[in-house]
């Protein structure tokens, strides 16, 4: 996903001018669609809209390779420090799944 | 130079009023006021309020209040800053007589809220964070961003639920004596940690209620034993994603230093303070961030019971928003009302010795916006 810069501060949201020079944002930068959970939730009393998947996990996702952090839906529970991977892009909302660790042993 | 004094406040019982609407409970709330500042003539109303437009279908309310108490047709505005929507109303007023334009101003906050069902509130509610976003799209929600940043707050610090608890327990212990707070009823340690899951790691004692309530003030420039020292406002990031330091509210942090500069003051100075614990998460970080105490360490003083009635700086004597209620537009006026009785000496959880310098700060959003006033008896 894209990755907007500025003076050291990277955001996955396109602001118009840098908060610290004041400058118009131009730099961009594609990083992984994956990371680490910085930390997360478990939604048990949701909004209207999104009463159908309560229970559902939210997490703060701290995206590989940049200091941004993405907010995105996480399909299992997870603790912070676990490794995750977008999953699908659903309705707009970024859906992260658990990666699964021990894979890579077999 | 022109000055900033508080002649009267009001405010309505904080629970659930079937039979009033908001206007009732804006009118109830100005009426007591401005017969306590003894009926000065009017210039002009400041109105805090956040989802009159969406939960009771009605706008104008500046004009409403203005009509309905028989002030004349005098200028009036609505403020909206989610909850720090009273406080901005303050803000104004205090701003508005200080430009020198009007002598007597009237703030008024209020908020209906009971009458919808939670599923609805919730959503509403989340219109205090950025819409069209993917993290809005992703679920997130208002307390849910609380939750998150508590998780991590106790990942980094070592708290525990339980310093959560002593949060939501000392303000419960404190609405006890407050007649006009939504819950009197006493619990345990044990019930807030056991209670019924809001988002993970927040439960229903950690979480604000839904609150139908008022609060006013009347504010002036011809003195008054009570006079604003300090008005400030700060913004802050508007999502989650968007934060630099997840366990900082950066518009509460810049928005005390402001206040205290102009006030000439510093954190050690204040007596008593009302803080915007929408969740006892908040009040340990705003606890921190207005200085009070370190970063990362606002939890043991909780621990130490430093911010009870009897500690070193009393947070929330009046219940805070987590037991004394939170009807939204209300609550920044509601804090200046618990203060304005601390400082005359008739408040609820009085300190044993009347404080001369008193705190307010309101939040708006998930770290928004935020609002500190000072206040000193003189």
């Amino acid at each position: 996903m894209k990755v907007y810069e500025c003076c050291g501060i990277e955001s996955v949201t396109k602001k118009v001018f840098c908060s610290s020079c004041g400058k118009e944002i131009v730099n961009e930068t594609e990083v992984p669609d994956e990371g680490i959970v910085y930390s997360f939730t478990v939604i048990q009393v949701p909004p209207a809209q999104f009463a159908h998947l309560a229970p559902y996990t939210v997490a703060l996702v701290q995206l590989k390779n940049s200091n941004a952090k993405i907010t995105a839906r996480i399909l299992e529970n997870v603790e912070i420090g676990d490794q995750v991977s977008l999953d699908s892009i659903v309705d707009g909302a970024y859906v992260f799944k658990k990666v699964n660790t021990n894979e890579a042993v077999y | 130079m022109t000055a900033v004094y508080v002649h009267g406040i009001g405010m309505t019982k904080f629970g659930s009023f079937e039979d009033k609407s908001l206007k009732d409970l804006l009118i109830e709330a100005s009426r007591e006021a401005l017969k306590d500042a003894d009926h000065p003539k009017i210039d002009a109303i400041f109105v805090g309020n956040f989802m009159g437009g969406t939960l009771s279908n009605q706008e104008i309310l500046g004009a409403i209040v203005a009509h309905d108490l028989g002030l004349g047709y005098i200028p009036t505005a609505k403020l909206e800053g989610a909850c720090a929507s009273g406080g901005i109303a303050l803000r104004q007023g205090v701003l508005s007589i200080l430009s020198g334009e009007y002598e007597n101003v009237l703030v008024v906050g209020a908020e209906k809220m009971k009458h919808a069902s939670t599923a609805t509130v919730t959503q509403f509610i989340n219109t205090a964070m950025d819409q069209s976003t993917t993290e809005k799209e992703a679920g997130l929600t208002f307390p849910g961003f609380f939750g998150t940043v508590a998780n991590r707050y106790m990942f980094e610090t070592g708290a525990k639920k339980e310093h959560l608890a002593k949060v939501a327990l000392k303000n419960r212990e404190n609405a006890i004596n407050n007649p006009l707070a939504q819950f009197q009823k006493p619990t345990s340690i044990d019930e807030i940690i056991n209670a019924r899951m809001v988002t993970d790691p927040l439960g229903l004692f950690d979480c604000s209620p839904i609150t139908d309530g008022a609060a006013a003030v009347v504010l002036s420039s011809k003195p008054s034993s009570i006079k604003v020292r300090a008005s400030a406002q700060s913004s802050g990031p508007t999502l989650m994603q968007d934060a630099v330091d997840l366990l900082s509210l950066p518009a509460v942090k810049i928005s005390g230093e402001k206040a205290y500069e102009k006030a000439g003051l510093g954190p050690k100075d204040i007596d008593v303070v009302e803080i915007h614990d929408c969740f006892s998460m908040t009040e340990i970080l705003s606890i921190e961030e207005l200085g009070f105490f370190q970063k990362l360490e606002g939890w043991k003083a909780v621990e130490e019971g430093k911010t009870r009635v009897d500690g070193e700086i009393p947070v929330n004597t009046s219940g805070g928003l987590l037991s004394k209620g939170h009807p939204i537009g209300a609550t920044g006026i509601a804090q200046i009302y618990q203060l304005v009785r601390q400082l005359r000496g008739n408040a609820p959880n009085q300190l044993a010795k009347q404080p001369k310098i008193a705190l307010a700060q309101n939040l708006g959003g998930t770290g928004a916006y935020s609002v500190v006033h000072i206040l000193e008896r003189v």
